[in-house]
């Protein structure tokens, strides 16, 4: 039933009903904002907690109830149906504050332009691979003639494929060279610390390439001694040391993000930006 | 995934039961007065030399949160860039905040502004310095170094989620000779930053960035609450070695055998 009545409200709506919606969306924000903004400033801490409670609230039983707790045949979280829709609010709001991202570069560059700084020309380049892609990328889907629309076409497939993927590319690639001068720094033996991260990197290289196995295929293959062979002990270091330290710091990660979760959820948060006079 | 994966497995209940527990109860007596602990976290004590640092050079600090967006990561570097910013702000050093997330972008922006008020130096707070680049993964990367180079920083603080663009930041850091703290709960970022940065706060110390530097009591008690809660998931896992290793031992013991048969129903092998 829940499921139904928002799928109903959150179905794509086309022409006057599209219009109808849209307003009614508009005026509804505008009238939530206007009663925030009314709102005693006292009061309006407990209505902002208020709202962000009942939103944890709604994840918090999406997960932890299941679906046999529910009287429904068959049995389901009807909280879980909802999830789509919550999901779209979300990449809403995100549009919305992309815009005032876009609009934060266009004031930016746009004053860089003007004044004619150090470095304007990049600011311009800003701008003109802006409107580039964005004319592109309108003419290609919103354009009938056949002809403007292939040619939009491929001019969007030369700026994203041809200019933004690659020099995307570009930039990943960089990451071998700076692994180098990275591990240089990391690997010089200054303290026994230092020294076994060294001998435990070393052995894990020579482990990953025919060569280290060489080095130790006099070694059995089975048996006591086959422990030491470089293969296995490159395998046990991943597996076990590494892999203990990992979980250890991932559990750490768990627990910490619970806790701040759970601090935010219930409003305990406290800092400049949380005890803010709102 | 699997419909049954989707919700709470009976662990998980039984877990983070304990955890809610052991973080609001150590909350509630922090907040009735009672004095608490906290060991030392060189990176984070750092964060103040790196503003001397930059005040020092009279150059700006670079504050970047990584993709974060306005979830617990984000929004936990935003408390770190408030202190960093009021800091800042008492000394009139400049911070530069580079954002990938449109949404974390607007918060960040209210929490500078905050934070200069807060010091009571609204007019030194130029809203061109915390500036949305872009939301793609290397584009965003590419402006940071283009920031880093360009504006000298003398204090490159990353705090927030990272992927491959990492050690891109951080080795561009060190080329401009910046001194650099890092804190990130991506496990994989964490050796490129131990390799790079002059400072790491690994995993959860992340989380206690709030609580160490405010040294408010609800904070501090949730720190506390938050080990306590680990100790339990330490308990657990010894307590499974054991009773596994022993039944493996001893096959014959029946009531070993129902001991672990009970622990491989509530936390199954995943």
């Amino acid at each position: 039933m829940m499921g139904s009545v928002w799928n109903w409200i959150a179905a794509p709506r086309y022409g006057w009903q599209f219009a109808v919606f849209l307003c009614g969306a508009l005026s509804l924000g505008c009238l939530a904002l206007i009663m925030l903004t009314s709102t005693p400033p006292r009061y309006r801490k407990t209505i902002v907690a208020a709202v962000t409670f009942l939103a944890g609230l709604y994840y918090a039983f999406e997960f932890l109830i299941p679906p046999a707790f529910w009287p429904l045949e068959p049995p389901r979280n009807p909280l879980s149906e909802v999830q789509p829709l919550v999901a779209t609010l979300t990449q809403i709001i995100w549009s919305f504050a992309l815009l005032l991202g876009v609009w934060n570069l266009f004031v930016i560059h746009g004053r860089a332009v003007v004044k004619r700084g150090r470095g304007w020309c990049n600011s311009a380049a800003f701008f003109i691979s802006f409107l580039a892609i964005l004319g592109a990328g309108l003419l290609k889907d919103y354009t009938q003639g056949s002809t403007i629309r292939k040619a939009s076409e491929s001019v969007f497939t030369i700026l994203f494929s041809g200019f933004l993927t690659s020099l995307d590319a570009t930039m990943f690639s960089l990451i071998a060279f700076y692994i180098v001068s990275a591990a240089y720094r990391a690997f010089r033996v200054k303290s026994l610390e230092a020294g076994l991260m060294m001998a435990a990197a070393a052995i894990i290289m020579l482990a990953l390439v025919p060569v280290g196995a060489e080095i130790t295929n006099w070694l059995p293959q089975s048996g006591i001694l086959s422990a030491l062979r470089v293969e296995r002990v490159g395998y046990w270091l991943l597996t076990s040391p590494n892999m203990a330290a990992q979980r250890a710091i991932a559990f750490g990660i768990a627990v910490g993000s619970l806790a701040m979760g759970l601090r935010i959820w219930l409003s305990l948060e406290r800092g400049n930006f949380f005890d803010r006079q709102l | 995934m699997s419909q049954a994966s989707q919700y709470a497995s009976p662990a998980v209940w039984i877990v983070e039961s304990l955890l809610v527990f052991f973080i609001l109860w150590k909350i509630l007596s922090a907040r009735r007065g009672r004095e608490l602990f906290i060991r030392r976290i060189p990176g984070l004590s750092a964060l103040d030399e790196a503003v001397g640092r930059a005040t020092e050079m009279g150059k700006p600090i670079l504050f970047a949160p990584g993709l974060s967006g306005l979830d617990i990561v984000g929004l936990q570097s935003m408390a770190i860039l408030s202190h960093v910013v009021r800091k800042a702000a008492r000394y009139g050093t400049r911070v530069i905040v580079p954002l990938a997330d449109p949404v974390l972008y607007t918060v960040a922006e209210e929490v500078a502004k905050d934070a200069y008020n807060a010091e009571g130096v609204p007019e030194r707070f130029d809203p061109e310095d915390v500036r949305f680049l872009s939301d793609r993964q290397f584009a965003w990367a590419s402006g940071v170094v283009g920031i880093l180079h360009r504006e000298k920083v003398a204090s490159a603080l990353y705090f927030g989620y990272y992927f491959a663009e990492s050690l891109i930041l951080a080795e561009n850091g060190q080329m401009v000779g910046a001194i650099q703290v890092a804190g990130t709960p991506a496990t994989t970022q964490i050796p490129f930053f131990l390799a790079s940065c002059d400072y790491t706060i690994i995993g959860d110390e992340y989380y206690a960035a709030s609580a160490y530097l405010s040294r408010e009591p609800t904070l501090l008690g949730s720190l506390v609450g938050q080990d306590l809660g680990k100790l339990v998931i330490i308990g657990i896992i010894v307590l499974g070695a054991i009773a596994f290793t022993a039944q493996a031992v001893c096959p014959a013991v029946g009531w070993l055998c129902d001991f672990t048969a009970t622990i491989a129903k509530y936390f199954p092998r995943s």
